[in-house]
């Protein structure tokens, strides 16, 4: 099941994009239209997290805030430009789980986001990824093939959760990159050569060879 | 008040007696008075006016010696012609009078200005929470369509993004009240945001990153330590050597969120009383968060002029965008949130030092 998330955001270039950074990430997302009938079009589309401005054309954020925690406990990120902190006193004192300040930082958010759905819906994270009999498990950090296991190191999970999670997709080593620095993980272009080495080699003891391509130039992909 | 002074601008009525004496001493030898009288009205004279003179000038020294004192003892020394006594003599009366409507007009001008400053302060903070949205959107493109183009306008938005933030915070520097919330943070989680604000700077840069686990908690704001360390990580990207290291380590009293750690070594202290123990600890109480740099260094002789605004020194001729801002306003901002700022610098690379107090009432009260 996909998370509903409901973007409360009156620049339409910020909404438009976060719908797509959202939609890329896995969520089901919706931008709201009509700033007049906000908390109606809350319940009309009862998502599980709203992202909530705080400047915003009608009500403001704090009062739409309000109104939604008369009738729901649903997550509530504020997302919003203005850093006082008295705006963040009042959106923690109207029930707001999270306060972020633009520009954020696409991989914080995503992850205060899944921080919140986890603990707002318990809903048990899928932690083996399986794909063609190879299953990777980010709790034990290993991964498996016809009952044959190889230990991972941290950044060896996460590259490899970055490849499972676009199996079939050409991964660029810059997103890669990227993906390890949003992790905490700042390696360099050296040391993911030396990382992938040491992930071929592992598979490569479990039975598993070119489980992993090189596409020239372009990156890695699993297929 | 200086008596010489005094006597001298007492000078013209000391002559005019002076001059009646001689006329009054002629009138009375022509008028036959014998001398003997005539020595003695002038001595009787003599002593009178001495008297008057010396008098008149103690009395006036006490007054403007005890106006002086008050001055120099008041803050707000403008405020003198409020709090002076009310004066007797018709002159001072009006000098006062003149000091009062000087005061109103002055305190008027400066009231005008502070409202324009709180004004311009306002426009400020308003403006970059303004451009912050323009700022986001143009993060939110990039990212979605991820390509080495838009890495690079990542790296620049970051230094947009940098600039932005120095404006609002010299701004918010600038003004007395308190713009900030001390709350127990984990100075881990602050070093990781602060490093992801300027992600593509860094790659662009290849900066290689190194971040020891801290696992250390201080009362401070987070997003005013954010805003200084992204300052420093700018310096490091700005002032780079070639291979670009930066790396984050914390020494000191390690004090883990939610529950305090009194790392004394000293066992001597500790089989003592209690009272003791804090106190050996408390010299010791600070916890130092160090970003180290394999840069290009700063010249010794510049060293004790870094925290100076608009100062660039000898790496200001290197690298052409030194503003002398980013410095100046860490040093206001570490000093306003009460975090030690050191900076150590031999020849090659910086290393600078923030350190935390803990505060001893809180620790005392969670141990």
């Amino acid at each position: 099941m996909k998370y509903r998330i409901l973007i409360v955001e009156d620049d339409k270039t910020i909404q438009q994009q976060l719908k797509t950074l959202l939609t890329g990430s896995g969520y089901e997302a919706e931008g709201v239209t009509d700033f007049t009938a906000v908390v109606e079009q809350v319940k009309t589309y009862a998502p599980h997290l709203v992202l909530l401005d705080i400047k915003l054309p009608g009500d403001d954020g704090f009062a739409i805030c309000s109104q939604i925690r008369a009738f729901s406990d649903m997550p509530i990120i504020f997302v919003t430009s203005s850093n006082t902190d008295m705006d963040e006193l009042n959106s923690i004192m109207l029930g707001g789980d999270a306060f972020i300040t633009k520009p954020y930082n696409t991989a914080i958010l995503l992850a205060k986001m899944s921080a919140l759905l986890r603990r707002a819906y318990a809903s048990g994270r899928q932690e083996v990824l399986t794909w063609n009999n190879v299953s990777l498990h980010l709790e034990g950090s290993f991964i498996e093939y016809n009952g044959q296991k190889a230990e991972l190191t941290k950044n060896e999970v996460k590259i490899l959760y970055y490849l499972f999670r676009n199996v079939g997709k050409i991964c660029p080593r810059n997103d890669i990159i990227d993906f390890l620095w949003d992790s905490r993980l700042y390696v360099d272009d050296n040391a993911l050569s030396v990382n992938m080495t040491r992930i071929r080699e592992k598979l490569a003891s479990i039975g598993l060879k070119e489980f992993i391509q090189t596409k020239h130039r372009q990156g890695y992909v699993i297929v | 008040m200086d008596s010489r002074k005094y006597l001298a601008d007492k000078l013209p009525a000391i002559l005019m007696n002076l001059t009646g004496m001689i006329f009054l001493a002629a009138f009375l030898a022509v008028s036959g008075t014998d001398g003997y009288s005539i020595l003695f009205i002038l001595f009787v004279w003599t002593v009178a006016l001495c008297c008057y003179v010396a008098t008149a000038c103690f009395l006036r020294k006490k007054y403007l010696d005890k106006l002086l004192a008050m001055t120099q003892e008041l803050e707000e020394r403008y405020l003198i012609a409020e709090v002076a006594a009310k004066p007797e003599r018709a002159d001072d009366a009006v000098f006062i009078e003149i000091m009062k409507m000087a005061e109103k007009s002055m305190l008027e001008k400066i009231a005008r200005i502070e409202k324009e400053r709180r004004e311009y302060k306002e426009y400020i903070e308003q403006w970059v929470h303004e451009v912050k949205t323009p700022i986001a959107a143009m993060k939110l493109l990039g990212e979605n369509n991820r390509s080495d183009f838009t890495r690079e306008l990542l790296a620049e938005l970051e230094h947009v993004n940098h600039y932005t933030e120095q404006a609002l915070y010299y701004a918010r520097s600038e003004h007395t009240e308190k713009d900030y919330i001390i709350r127990e943070i984990d100075l881990e989680s602050v070093v990781h945001g602060a490093v992801a604000d300027s992600k593509y700077l860094l790659r662009q840069n290849g900066v290689a990153i190194l971040i020891d686990e801290m696992d250390a908690c201080v009362y401070t704001d987070d997003k005013w330590l954010r805003f200084i360390l992204n300052q420093l990580i700018g310096n490091a990207v700005k002032y780079r050597g070639e291979q670009p290291a930066l790396h984050f380590y914390v020494t000191g009293n390690s004090t883990k969120c939610g529950r305090t750690f009194y790392s004394c070594t000293s066992s001597r202290s500790e089989s003592r009383n209690r009272a003791c123990s804090i106190f050996s600890c408390r010299k010791a109480d600070t916890v130092s968060l160090t970003v180290e740099d394999n840069g290009i260094g700063i010249a010794k002789s510049d060293l004790p002029r870094i925290f100076e605004k608009g100062f660039t020194g000898d790496n200001g001729r290197r690298v052409p965008s030194s503003t002398g801002i980013g410095l100046y306003l860490c040093k206001k901002l570490c000093d306003k949130l009460g975090i030690g700022l050191a900076v150590y610098s031999e020849g090659q690379g910086t290393k600078v030092v923030l350190s935390f107090h803990i505060n001893d009432f809180v620790t005392e009260v969670q141990g």
